[in-house]
């Protein structure tokens, strides 16, 4: 009788253990680097998922020294209030075709929909797209020092990114590299 | 029956549209150029708030606060106000023309705007037409220190009707400028 109790609290515990790993995981933010490159002849496809929160904590492992080393300039925190004060009105301000540029080369587009900046260039060599939360930007842009290089920026704008493609990058070699946020 | 209600969905349809649209008040500053000879087309579409709220936060040389230095010499003793309140007050009419033949230039006061066109007849070829509500003039606001506040001015734009402000075109380039 305690034999079989026994083993049905094991089977709980490990019910639990596995509902709650899951939970954990699907609410982690994932991010998936997704690379394709034509070696030889040869196409090669890496995808590599890994949860925000790891790179984040790794990011901690990075030696301050290293970060104090790339030193910005002055001139960049002069122009703090500008730069806040647009991001912060871009976000503000309703949704819209921003910009659109046709050359003979390239076409650029930038449209703000909603908390996103959605970049679009297509390039004779290379086509890019790329989807920016203006929220995480701002919010990254508030918590700088404005002084040293702070990687805690990127996990700020890479956890506000929306679900799905945050950057695409495929030139006409065949390399295509994205970054998508799961 | 089907039709009758098909109608009056219809209806209340178009009643409520200005309705649903009355909330939206952005006014837009748009920029589109066009050069010829590369074949390149770029339009800008931007909030009028958003210009505002660059403007009022660059601090450049000559530029601070959305105030431009005018930068004129000490010598020159121009009373900008009193040439404005001149000009605004003065009757319909042509104010300056010039003919020569490098170009025409033409500035008139019609229906409380004042326009500029300038042809050239040379070179680029360019014609310039540059439209200047009056309004806009109560809002050239200048510091004691030779500075103008371009801020106030653009702010100025929020609230004139939708039209063009600037349009050049030449052999070369074609640009507008217009607020809607």
């Amino acid at each position: 009788m305690s034999g079989q109790r026994g083993m049905s609290t094991l089977g709980a515990v490990l019910l639990a253990g596995t509902a709650g790993l899951l939970t954990a995981t699907l609410m982690m933010d994932w991010m998936v680097v997704d690379v394709h490159v034509v070696e030889d002849d040869t196409p090669i496809h890496i995808k590599v998922p890994f949860p925000l929160v790891v790179a984040d904590i790794a990011a901690g492992f990075i030696p301050d020294e290293l970060l104090e080393e790339a030193v910005i300039p002055p001139e960049v925190k002069a122009q703090k209030e500008l730069v806040l004060a647009t991001v912060a009105a871009l976000l503000d301000s309703p949704d819209t075709h921003l910009v659109k540029v046709r050359t003979e080369d390239a076409n650029v587009d930038i449209f703000k929909e909603g908390d996103t900046l959605r970049i679009l260039v297509d390039a004779d060599d290379a086509v890019v797209r790329c989807n920016i939360p203006i929220d995480g930007v701002l919010a990254a842009l508030e918590n700088w020092d404005w002084k040293t290089v702070d990687p805690q920026m990127i996990f700020d704008v890479l956890h506000a990114a929306e679900n799905g493609e945050f950057v695409t990058v495929a030139t006409d070699d065949g390399v295509r590299v994205a970054i998508k946020m799961w | 029956m089907k039709r009758k209600v098909l109608v009056l969905v219809a209806l209340a349809a178009l009643l409520a549209a200005p309705a649903a649209f009355a909330g939206d008040e952005t006014r837009w500053i748009n920029v589109h150029v066009t050069e010829n000879s590369s074949n390149t087309n770029v339009e800008v579409h931007l909030p009028l708030n958003l210009v505002l709220t660059v403007l009022r936060n660059v601090d450049v040389e000559n530029f601070h606060g959305g105030h431009v230095d005018l930068d004129l010499d000490e010598d020159m003793d121009i009373n900008f106000p009193e040439i404005i309140a001149a000009v605004k007050d003065a009757p319909d009419g042509k104010f300056v023309t010039v003919t020569s033949d490098e170009a025409d230039v033409n500035v008139h006061k019609q229906g409380g705007t004042l326009f500029v066109t300038v042809n050239q007849k040379e070179d680029e070829m360019a014609k310039v037409e540059v439209t200047v509500p009056l309004e806009l003039m109560d809002a050239l606001s200048f510091g004691e220190e030779n500075t103008l506040d371009v801020a106030a001015l653009l702010q100025s734009l929020d609230s004139l009707p939708n039209g063009d402000l600037v349009t050049v075109t030449s052999n070369e380039a074609n640009v507008r400028v217009w607020i809607e």
